[in-house]
């Protein structure tokens, strides 16, 4: 096995007096789905962030395609292929939902020379077509309701073809049957083809969830953090067997993870 | 050939005659194109001509606060950097306004520039409150050499912009014109054929998340400070060389405030609104002068009559107005006639209450 994607070396964050995240080794691999997981306020969130560079780490590197990308401007590391969707929804909100797709598209990283404002709306149709949000395409981005915002939160991060996608909570806020839905879709993603215009080269996936049943269906590896540092790796099976992975979710030794 | 010209009459047809807001922009401009023609009083022809610098130097706030939301709150320093630099040129070297105004307009580039930088760190009240230090700045320079640059008083004996006033309204019309039209286009998030406004309003929306799209957001503002700018820019080289006087009264707090206040007034984020705004306050200012009041008088009705428009009309006077004559179809989002029952695209009936009747 050659160079990982994405290797996160011996990272670290304090805020003040407070660390919330020590010493944060792991390794993404080139086709890989990961999911992160852990009880609230774990750091998991902090993690992606750093990742994509919105926070500089107190200590440690991140290096994507053995090059070290930490502290670099967010932009750089997107162009670079790391897309990423926050947990708390940010559109433009007073721009159409379309327009909110086609700002991804207008990043240099997939710009072609000779790309006229047209070509691109329909690249950014595409990726709300894949997120199932294309009927609201004209409708101002402030009249969506949450999930549909999680849904163009996709949509604007797989916009930009991204080669690794840092996902926060994609499944929050959306219900049983949206879960299913957008869980299959990122499979589907994961998979790679082309989408309409659109085109994926099946992105490695880091995906920080809550609901433990759904992600566990979808994913290839699980990280479980709690407290700031890493404390189990393992294959989802391995994972929800964990005694100590158990003890800081449900807090006593016995019960069960997934239901 | 013929079928040539039908194309563009096609084209004038959909993108012109078929919205009512455009009509009433084209009807305004042939008003106020055509209104020397039966007026050459010299009162009427400074207001207009003043309006139109005016309205060059609000929609270039417009541009850079309204659109990109960098609000600035010096933007005189713009406007007053290329006066007294086409000033200067013109005096010492004797250059011509043809060549004074453009290279006035990139020195205020350059100046633009300067500003831009700490705009990449800071936000809000804060980046407003920077970009009120900067005509202070330079308010201290030009004291500082008064020799060089005039002082307080200023400097006079600049060439006239043209040999006549008439010709000068409508050098100014024609170049008010095209700079309003391109900050239209630069700035217009559903153009087809410039991607800058899509961009700007992405930044104005949410910095962050625009970064996350990986748009280069240091450059769009960089851009949109340039831009901004060399607009007003050119407006203040044109007012200097008609006023043929160059005094750091632009570079006050009030000049700065104008421009926000005529743009607010008009409608922030729209660029029409801003010539509303310029074009409704400013005449209306002047005309206040011809009847025997005091100053504070004066001040006391502007600030009455500015209060109560912004009470019944909070988004601006130019986007009420478009809302009462307009109404966009909730299906397909095109503009129609406010009285018309169906778009005129797609069928649907644009409102609920039809439908009872």
């Amino acid at each position: 096995m050659g160079t990982p994607l994405l290797r996160v070396e011996d990272v670290g964050k304090n805020f003040g007096g407070l660390s919330a995240l020590s010493n944060i080794t792991f390794d993404i691999g080139d086709d890989e789905m990961v999911g992160l997981i852990g009880p609230n306020g774990a750091g998991k969130s902090t993690l992606i962030r750093i990742i994509t560079s919105v926070l500089k780490p107190t200590y440690g590197t991140v290096k994507f395609k053995s090059r070290d990308i930490t502290g670099l401007p967010i932009s750089d590391i997107v162009n670079m292929g790391i897309a990423s969707t926050a947990q708390i929804v940010k559109p433009f909100r007073r721009l159409p939902v379309i327009s909110n797709a086609m700002v991804s598209c207008l990043c240099p990283r997939i710009r072609r020379t000779g790309d006229w404002v047209k070509s691109v709306e329909l690249r950014a149709r595409d990726a709300l077509e894949f997120c199932g949000i294309a009927d609201l395409a004209l409708e101002s981005a402030s009249v969506l309701s949450h999930g549909d915002l999680k849904r163009l939160e996709l949509a604007r991060a797989i916009a930009t073809e991204p080669e690794l996608l840092l996902l926060d909570e994609p499944f929050g806020g959306l219900n049983q049957a949206e879960t299913t839905l957008i869980a299959k879709s990122l499979r589907r993603l994961h998979k790679g083809g082309r989408f309409g215009r659109l085109h994926s080269e099946g992105p490695s996936m880091l995906i920080v969830e809550h609901k433990l049943a759904d992600l566990m269906k979808i994913v290839d590896r699980v990280i479980v953090i709690d407290l700031g540092r890493i404390i189990a790796v393992g294959t989802p099976e391995e994972i929800v067997r964990n005694r100590e992975v158990v003890k800081a979710y449900i807090g006593k030794e016995e019960g069960q993870l997934v239901s | 050939m013929i079928n040539y010209f039908r194309l563009w009459y096609r084209y004038f047809q959909v993108e012109v005659l078929s919205i009512p807001s455009r009509v009433i922009a084209l009807i305004f401009f042939i008003v106020i194109g055509a209104l020397p023609f039966f007026t050459q009083s010299p009162q009427v022809l400074r207001i207009l001509i003043l309006a139109g610098i005016y309205a060059i130097y609000a929609v270039s706030w417009d541009l850079l606060a309204g659109h990109t939301g960098q609000i600035s709150l010096g933007h005189g320093l713009f406007f007053a950097v290329t006066g007294y630099i086409a000033a200067l040129l013109n005096l010492h070297l004797g250059f011509g306004p043809w060549l004074t105004i453009p290279i006035g307009a990139l020195c205020a580039v350059v100046v633009g520039l300067i500003v831009g930088i700490p705009a990449l760190r800071l936000r809000g009240f804060y980046l407003a409150l920077v970009t009120l230090a900067f005509p202070i700045i330079l308010t201290g320079i030009i004291f500082i050499y008064p020799d060089f640059t005039g002082g307080e008083l200023g400097l006079f004996g600049i060439s006239r912009l043209s040999p006549s006033r008439l010709t000068d309204t409508y050098i100014v019309y024609v170049v008010m014109l095209f700079s309003v039209f391109i900050m239209y286009k630069l700035t217009d998030a559903t153009s087809k054929f410039v991607r800058t406004g899509l961009v700007f309003q992405a930044i104005r929306e949410d910095e962050i998340s625009a970064r996350k799209s990986g748009i280069n957001t240091v450059k769009y503002k960089l851009l949109a400070y340039s831009v901004s700018a060399f607009f007003a820019g050119i407006a203040g080289g044109m007012y200097a060389h008609f006023l043929k006087i160059m005094g750091p009264s632009t570079l006050e707090l009030t000049f700065s405030f104008q421009a926000v206040l005529w743009a607010i007034f008009g409608g922030m984020g729209t660029i029409y609104g801003a010539v509303v705004g310029v074009y409704t306050l400013f005449p209306f200012m002047e005309v206040l002068r011809f009847f025997p009041l005091g100053d504070e008088i004066r001040g006391v009705l502007f600030a009455s009559v500015l209060i109560i428009i912004l009470l019944f009309m909070p988004e601006g006077i130019g986007v009420w107005v478009r809302d009462k004559i307009e109404i966009t179809c909730p299906r397909c989002k095109e503009i129609n006639i406010a009285r018309r029952k169906r778009c005129r695209i797609c069928n649907a009936q644009l409102r609920l209450d039809d439908q009872s009747s």
